[in-house]
């Protein structure tokens, strides 16, 4: 694969329906042999922009780049990108085979070029010796591979999906996300992939764009939109995040509502007497004994603890409406009668370099 | 299939000594006298269809008592040539209704089901109102119509008629079958590099086709034996077969009319079959659920 040069550009692309703005001045390109996700919630317009790829929406204003050629004037079927749709969108009066062979035979392949490719393609997805059975013949998770089979066999530039997984139950869509992961590695194609699930972006993609409201709101490495989220959206989109309204009160320190002031890093700009957001991951705050004198340590009650297996999470109120989410590793507290109640008072700590200021 | 299974069991149980026998649980689901309600249907919907089928091979006139078989009323009716001829004229009628109605009534359920706009929503209530006109109404309306343009009344005005009558059953028909096909699946068919008439050929069509066919089928064993609105606008002659049969009654009731009804019977029947069967033929074994309300397998 040779993972160089841009498969997409997206240049000021703006769609309206109406007076509805889906998206709004879309600038972004996306690197050949790239894992991207566009990352939101339902109407931030990903679906939209992955609609206006394939060409079945034009993009109102702007333009969209495929392998550095515009694609205003080509029609879908003329477009070198394939789609796995959300509803798999498979053709029942066909069986499988028939499927997957469909995109090659509007090509005009030869006949044993297609036989020969369909092969190829069903083992890559697992599904030889499934030629014969119609769409209504298999499950959710074989069906899926069959769209996935009867996209990827016409090698298109780049590989559209739109919440592929979203029909499927916990486990095969894990499962599924590993699969997509490895073939994507192994066919060298570029995937732009829709979802509205944080961790499917966070666990599959080369870089993200989180949307919000038709914009893209940032754009990196699943650890860069994690670790540094540009802004509130963003923070709270992926994870769970605490958020505590700040008042900036000299050069590095903060004071939050309950009157606690501790040390931060400021973004640049920021000066006394600013109101700013302080975040800080739940798994980041260290419960009781974990907190080290090395750390800013804060005292509250138990308010709520939700016990989830894996850890266990518990809200603290720090007085004065200020709240704080921390999760307890299970090898802490395994048995039911050491567990924290609600009324409990608790001291958690974090380090200051944890702690992100957003504005 | 369940009646077998029920008769093997009874017959089974007659071996088990009395005290032994204990009630077989039942399916809550399935109560015994719903069959007696079926038998019952069978026997009201069929029998006077026997009686004059029967009576349509007796061989003298009377229409109490069967004396012996014969083809002599069969004979009288294709032997009429005015009977030929209104055999002919109902049979035009069912075949060019059947064809300009299903393919009007086929692009009207695409534009419903495809149009977002406030027409297409207006259209989709609209089209309902031929279902629930009263065919009487429907008929001296057609009827008004045609005189007030001043248009003969022909063959061709009962065709009209017809048709605007039957575009609606058949819209309804089509449109459930579309509006069950994802619009992904059209997405995806062109996103493969089918072209827009490539998509309708070989993705949307092959979906439709038994909806289309049932409908054609209905719409012309409809027209084909239909007499109110045939008998507000016909023209002079030849008259179709229907009406032409209600003027011959006001002569009193001649046994060729058991041979005429038989004859009608039996092609509608055929018709029914055929619809059941195309799709078989072709090979979708799942579509049969659009006529005969089956499952998909």
């Amino acid at each position: 694969m040779t993972a160089t040069g841009e498969a997409i550009r997206f240049e000021g692309v703006t769609k309206k329906f109406g007076s509805l703005t889906a998206v709004e001045d879309l600038s972004i390109s996306i690197n050949r042999g790239e894992f991207f996700s566009l990352l939101g919630p339902s109407g931030c317009g990903k679906t939209t922009t992955l609609r206006m790829v394939a060409g079945f929406e034009q993009p109102t204003e702007g333009r969209i780049y495929l392998d550095g050629e515009p694609v205003e004037h080509v029609p879908p079927y003329e477009r070198n990108v394939n789609t796995v749709f959300q509803s798999y969108a498979l053709f029942e009066h066909l069986d499988v085979e028939g499927n997957v062979a469909f995109g090659l035979k509007r090509r005009k392949v030869p006949e044993d070029e297609i036989r020969r490719r369909v092969a190829e393609a069903l083992e890559l997805v697992q599904l030889t010796g499934r030629e014969k059975q119609k769409p209504s013949q298999l499950s959710g998770g074989q069906k899926q591979r069959v769209a996935l089979a009867r996209a990827l066999v016409n090698r298109p530039s780049v590989l559209l999906l739109d919440e592929p997984l979203g029909a499927l139950d916990l486990k095969l869509r894990k499962q599924m996300q590993v699969e997509l992961k490895s073939i994507q590695r192994e066919v060298g194609i570029t995937f732009i992939y829709v979802t509205h699930d944080q961790e499917e972006a966070l666990s599959m993609s080369d870089r993200i764009a989180v949307m919000n409201e038709g914009r893209v709101i940032q754009c990196g490495p699943p650890e860069d939109i994690y670790e540094r989220p540009t802004g509130e959206f963003v923070a709270g989109f992926i994870g769970i995040s605490n958020l505590l309204s700040a008042t900036v009160t000299a050069p590095g320190r903060v004071r939050v509502a309950n009157g606690l002031e501790f040390p931060v890093s400021l973004p640049n700009g920021c000066k006394a007497g600013d109101t700013v957001n302080v975040a800080i991951r739940p798994e980041k705050i260290a419960i009781d004994e974990e907190v080290t004198d090395d750390m800013v340590s804060v005292d509250g009650r138990v308010e709520a603890r939700v016990y989830l297996g894996v850890m266990t999470q518990i809200t603290v109120d720090l007085g004065h409406g200020a709240r704080l989410v921390a999760l307890e590793q299970a090898w802490h507290r395994a048995r039911a009668d050491d567990r924290w109640e609600p009324g409990m008072r608790v001291r958690l700590g974090w380090e200051a370099k944890n702690c992100l200021v957003l504005r | 299939m369940s009646a077998t299974l029920a008769g093997h069991s009874r017959t089974r149980s007659l071996h088990v000594p009395f005290s032994l026998r204990r009630r077989r649980p039942r399916d809550f689901d399935r109560p015994r006298f719903l069959r007696v309600f079926f038998w019952a249907f069978l026997v009201f919907t069929f029998a006077p269809l026997v009686v004059v089928a029967l009576f349509s091979f007796n061989s003298t006139r009377s229409l109490q008592q069967f004396a012996g078989f014969s083809l002599q009323w069969y004979e009288a009716f294709f032997g009429n040539a005015n009977l030929r001829a209104s055999l002919l004229a109902s049979a035009e009628i069912g075949l060019v209704t059947m064809i300009v109605g299903t393919f009007l009534g086929t692009t009207l359920a695409f534009g419903l089901v495809r149009a977002r706009s406030r027409v297409a929503r207006a259209g989709n209530v609209l089209m309902l109102i031929p279902l629930v006109t009263p065919e009487i109404v429907a008929g001296v309306s057609a009827l008004l119509l045609f005189t007030q343009i001043k248009m003969e009344l022909s063959l061709a005005t009962i065709m009209i008629a017809e048709i605007t009558f039957s575009i609606s059953f058949v819209t309804v028909i089509v449109r459930a079958r579309l509006a069950s096909l994802h619009h992904e699946v059209e997405d995806a068919a062109m996103d493969l590099g089918a072209t827009r008439l490539e998509t309708l050929r070989l993705v949307v069509l092959p979906r439709l086709w038994p909806a289309i066919v049932a409908s054609a089928m209905l719409v012309f064993a409809l027209s084909f034996d239909d007499f109110v609105i045939a008998f507000f606008t016909t023209g002079e002659s030849p008259t179709p077969l229907p009406v032409q049969i209600y003027s011959s009654i006001r002569f009193g009731v001649q046994p060729t009319i058991n041979a005429i009804g038989t004859f009608m019977l039996v092609v509608s029947f055929l018709i029914v079959a055929l619809a059941i069967a195309l799709p078989r033929i072709f090979g979708h074994r799942e579509e049969e659920s659009v006529l005969i309300g089956r499952e998909a397998a």
